[in-house]
């Protein structure tokens, strides 16, 4: 019984740690090449609702998927248009994107209030469900989710092991340095601005087709905030964004099980967990100075030239 | 093929920066005035309705005003930080904190006469939100950890704190069980001024513009402050260590937007509830940023941003638009404003393909 | 010929009718706390306004996600100030703001759903809930086999408590080894939270799911498991026909249009209105197809009694989680003592916290 529980737990535990994993991937992607991006919340926002509407109206939810992508990059060239372009702050920029991206969701979506489309349902992968306890955590998901387990490995070789993904992490630490050694910084910051935005597109479209196949005003209910900050729980590594978005998914499922099982702690006080430790994670990183990638030129735009 | 060519401007006018700024604002509503046009609403006569609705009546600008009082506070909080450089996103935060520390009192010394009262309230919500200012500062000269997240955290914690207190021990008895405090006793509410619905924190409001306008005008500390925020190396020089000053900075913001939290639970809502926290602390920091750091500015845009919040109130009445709207046209609003900048700044010409 | 004789009788009608409702039209406002995009509480009330929109002379109009406190306020009194003959809102927290506008403007009228404040023209409305909730607790407990329901609730308030007791009382009149678990979300609308709590729920063992919240997201957690569900707020079939059972559901249309034609006719008064199945400001969506028909049969027998007022849902004993009696033998409590219920009933798992 309590095996059974702790099993499922952990399989809630990846499944609503999903949503965020793909933002706060977009998030770090965003921020190697030295781009704060706080717009993720709205990205996420106006993701879920354009994958809601082309799966309502075209019947496919891959295609829905693909285009809350592209939404959340679109409003994520807002951002760079703004900050990259225009010298904008990226801070206020950001927060400002949150607000765009949150109002034209309820807005538009004010019609489709409650209304369901075709998304996607559970997929058991034939093998690998069957072996014990990492079977049911891992592999009894929908696809999306086998998807997102993909990404931050490839976002490790290619930062590791690429010549792009040096150049672009490069661009993040010393943006004129890597100028002068011939990069075109601004091109690999675009690139990194619109991926990011991209990424938390598609973990917008991931609440509104594979959590649930509905939409309804206010869905992502501040996970994109909390994507913000595990890029730090994170350290800016993508394979450790496993760890954060699993043990955040973790908590919500846990203090709901915690209240099932028939115990009592207020909630407010559980849900305050993964806020504090994000501050103790960060405060013990930057006590050791190293270990954590933190980009050097983060949130500090570059110059236009003649 | 002509490419575009960049300059920096050797200086700018006043009246070239005006313009630049009605013409930001231009676009933005006319990308509103397209939304509504593409729902179906008129969008020309929406704008008026959105317009009178928010400036068109006395009782309208009383309004705005009441609803600004708590967004100027908590801005000329942030912009403080802004001028060091120091990254205070945390007005959300301290302003939980700052109702927090005045409810407290209120709930603890009911029958204190208010001369006593009101000012404990106010020190007390200055103390809690300047604490919650004070610890992200530590950490950031301790530890450089980065400020920005710290104090984004620190709001989620602040909000919860909040929560935990109204759904538990603060909650009222007799409230039915609805998560709110008892009703503050008359002592511990602010006095309106005159006839009007605008509390005494109006007064409050203009005492501290005018004082973050002196405090970096006429003294030295703020000169140094201005002066360290400009230039890294000009901080070096300085009579005062940088470290001081990002305390500095972050202990005032946070009282400041403590206070904003004394007076939206003291005049506004006279008790505390989990509804006082309506993004504020957020709006501040873009109201601090488009108004450049000014004082009067600070003001003008904080009660133009509460324009836009209750003339959708009334362009709902009038034409059943979505809430949202209000949003949609704040976020326009911004994002112009701040891309606008960059055309006072830069020169853009055409270079002739070499 | 006979077409201008024809036209000139349509132009006296209406030349008459507009004549005969002289004077102006009725205008008629509704604040809501959360978008009506929300799918649940604010859209039914929504529904209830565009009833209101149909009568002839009647104009409305509505504020939406306004939130408690100053704002709410603000809203209502310009609401009376654009001179708007009747106000409606429609939570909890706008009580004490509306009865400070009421006292500025006594002819206008003010309605306020689910508190207890009044003033002379001000009213207050509320549901009875409950007595729905009851008859689909009954099948609910009819219908599990684990004899564990799973209970998503929204926030601990009297409400939402009030709800889950009766849930329990109508699932233990037809089971009684039934127990109900709660699961506390904090949330009215997040769908994807409140589909994890009916997980979670599921995970104990609980065979059935009901709900507080307006989103269909726990329905969905039932159909997906293969397990029964109970829905709130409208008729929730739709988002899982395999598992929705029935669903206690609002219907403020026939309410809403009733106090604005007393209003016009000037009958109107102060009251503490609570309506309930009888007259059908609270229902049962249809069954679904796995309820049999004998169960049926038995739940509308209990709502004809109850509509009737022969039955009663907090009729006593009844005892609280720790087994002390809250409401003796041959009592039935009070309206008051329902407003301000912040205990369970004994069956129900959870806190009140």
């Amino acid at each position: 019984m309590t095996v059974g529980i702790f099993i499922t737990l952990l399989a809630a535990a990846v499944q609503s740690g999903t949503p965020i994993l793909y933002a706060t991937l977009g998030e770090i992607l965003t921020e190697k090449v030295g781009v704060l991006n706080l717009g993720v919340e709205g990205m996420m926002m106006v993701g879920a609702l354009t994958g809601f509407l082309v799966s309502k109206f075209t019947g496919n939810p891959v295609l829905g998927f693909i285009a809350g992508g592209f939404s959340g990059a679109m409003l994520a060239w807002i951002h760079g248009l703004v900050c990259m372009g225009l010298q904008g702050n990226q801070i206020v920029s950001g927060l400002a994107l949150t607000i765009l991206g949150t109002g034209l969701a309820n807005y538009i979506g004010t019609p489709f209030a409650g209304q369901t489309a075709p998304g996607f349902n559970p997929l058991s992968i034939p093998l690998l469900k069957g072996i014990p306890f990492f079977g049911p955590v891992l592999f009894q998901h929908d696809l999306l989710v086998y998807i997102s387990f993909l990404i931050p490995p490839l976002m490790w070789l290619f930062f590791r092991y690429t010549r792009p993904g040096l150049e672009l992490r490069s661009v993040g630490e010393y943006p004129e340095a890597a100028f002068s050694a011939g990069i075109r910084a601004l091109r690999f910051r675009w690139a990194g601005v619109l991926m990011g935005g991209f990424l938390a597109g598609l973990g917008g479209a991931y609440l509104s087709l594979a959590y649930t196949h509905l939409w309804s005003s206010g869905l992502s209910a501040g996970r994109g905030w909390i994507a913000v900050a595990l890029v730090i729980f994170a350290f800016w590594k993508p394979e450790r964004a496993f760890l954060g978005a699993y043990f955040f998914g973790g908590v919500m499922a846990f203090q709901l099980r915690l209240q099932a099982i028939g115990t009592n702690i207020p909630s407010s006080l559980l849900l305050m967990l993964p806020y504090a430790l994000t501050v103790a994670v960060l405060v013990f990183a930057s006590a050791r100075a190293r270990g954590s990638d933190v980009p050097a030129a983060l949130g500090v735009n570059m110059e236009p030239r003649d | 093929m002509y490419r575009f060519k960049i300059t920096k401007r050797q200086e700018t006018s006043i009246w070239h920066s005006c313009l630049i700024f009605f013409g930001a604002l231009a676009i933005s509503l006319s990308f509103g005035s397209i939304i509504l046009a593409l729902q179906g609403k008129p969008p020309i006569g929406g704008l008026t309705y959105l317009f009178k609705g928010a400036f068109g009546d006395l009782w309208a600008l009383e309004d705005c005003l009441i609803k600004g009082l708590p967004i100027f506070l908590c801005s000329i909080g942030v912009a403080i930080a802004f001028r060091l450089q120091v990254w205070n996103i945390g007005a959300e935060g301290q302003f939980a904190m700052g109702s927090i520390g005045a409810t407290w009192l209120a709930l603890v010394f009911p029958d204190q006469p208010q001369y006593l009262l009101l000012p404990g309230m106010m020190g007390a919500s200055m103390l809690a939100g300047a604490l919650w200012g004070l610890i992200p500062a530590l950490l950031k000269i301790r530890m450089r950890t980065n400020e920005i997240i710290v104090t984004l955290m620190m709001n989620y914690l602040a909000i919860y704190i909040l929560d935990y207190l109204v759904y538990g021990p603060w909650k009222d008895p007799t409230s039915f069980g609805f998560p709110m405090t008892a009703q503050f006793s008359p002592g511990a509410i602010l006095p309106m001024i005159g006839n009007t619905r605008l509390s005494l924190g109006l007064w409050l409001c203009i005492f501290f513009g005018i004082a973050y306008w002196v405090f970096f005008r006429f003294t030295r500390l703020g000169f140094e402050l201005k002066a360290s925020g400009e230039n890294m190396k000009a901080a070096k020089y300085a009579r005062i260590p940088y470290n001081t000053l990002v305390i500095l900075v972050m202990v005032m913001g946070g009282a400041l937007a403590g206070t904003a939290g004394f007076v939206e639970s003291s005049a506004n809502l006279n008790r505390l509830q989990p509804s006082i926290m309506a993004g504020y602390g957020y709006t501040a920091i873009v109201v601090a940023w488009i108004a450049r750091l000014n004082p009067l500015f600070i003001a003008l845009a904080s009660f133009l941003l509460a324009g836009l919040r209750v003339g959708v109130e009334h362009l709902q009445l009038d034409l059943q638009v979505p809430a949202a709207f209000g949003d949609i046209m704040e976020g326009l609003i911004l994002l112009t404003v701040l891309a606008s900048a960059f055309f006072e700044k830069y020169r853009i010409g055409l270079r002739k393909p070499a | 010929m006979k077409k201008i004789v024809m036209l000139f009788a349509i132009a006296a009608v209406i030349g008459f009718s507009t004549f005969s409702w002289a004077g102006k039209d009725l205008k008629v406002g509704f604040v809501y706390v959360s978008p009506i995009g929300d799918a649940g509480w604010s859209y039914a009330h929504n529904q209830g306004r565009l009833a209101v929109e149909g009568m002839d002379g009647v104009t409305t109009s509505f504020a939406e996600s306004v939130s408690e406190g100053p704002d709410s306020e603000r809203v209502i009194m310009n609401m009376a100030r654009r001179g708007y003959d009747i106000i409606f809102a429609t939570s909890f927290g706008y009580m004490d703001p509306m009865l400070k506008v009421a006292g500025k403007f006594p002819k206008t009228v003010f309605m306020h759903c689910s508190g207890y404040k009044q003033a002379k023209n001000m009213g207050n409305y509320f549901g009875r809930m409950y007595q729905a909730r009851y008859l689909s607790g009954m099948v609910a407990g009819a219908m599990s086999k684990t004899n564990k329901i799973g209970y998503v609730a929204a926030f601990p308030i009297p409400e939402v408590i009030r709800g889950i007791n009766a849930f329990t009382l109508g699932a233990q009149a037809v089971n009684p080894k039934v127990e109900v678990r709660v699961v506390w979300t904090k949330t009215w609308y997040d769908p994807a939270t409140e589909k994890e709590a009916a997980k979670s729920l599921l995970d104990v063992g609980a065979d059935v799911i009901a709900q507080h919240q307006d989103s269909p997201g726990p329905q969905e957690a039932a159909q997906e498991r293969g397990v029964y569900s109970v829905g709130y707020n409208s008729d929730m079939s739709g988002f899982a026909p395999k598992a929705h059972l029935t669903a206690p559901i609002w219907n403020w249309g026939p309410y809403y249009v009733d106090v604005v034609k007393q209003v016009r006719q000037g009958t109107w008064k102060s009251e503490a209105a609570w309506p309930g199945l009888a007259d059908g400001i609270v229902n049962l969506a249809p069954f679904g197809p796995m309820v049999p028909k004998k169960l049926q049969e038995r739940v509308l027998a209990k709502k004809a009694e109850i509509a009737q007022g022969k039955a009663k849902v907090f009729e006593g004993p009844i005892k609280d989680q720790q087994g002390k009696e809250r409401i003796a033998a041959g009592n039935v409590a009070t309206d008051k003592e329902l407003l301000g219920m912040t205990w369970f009933v004994d069956g129900v798992i959870g806190t009140t916290q």
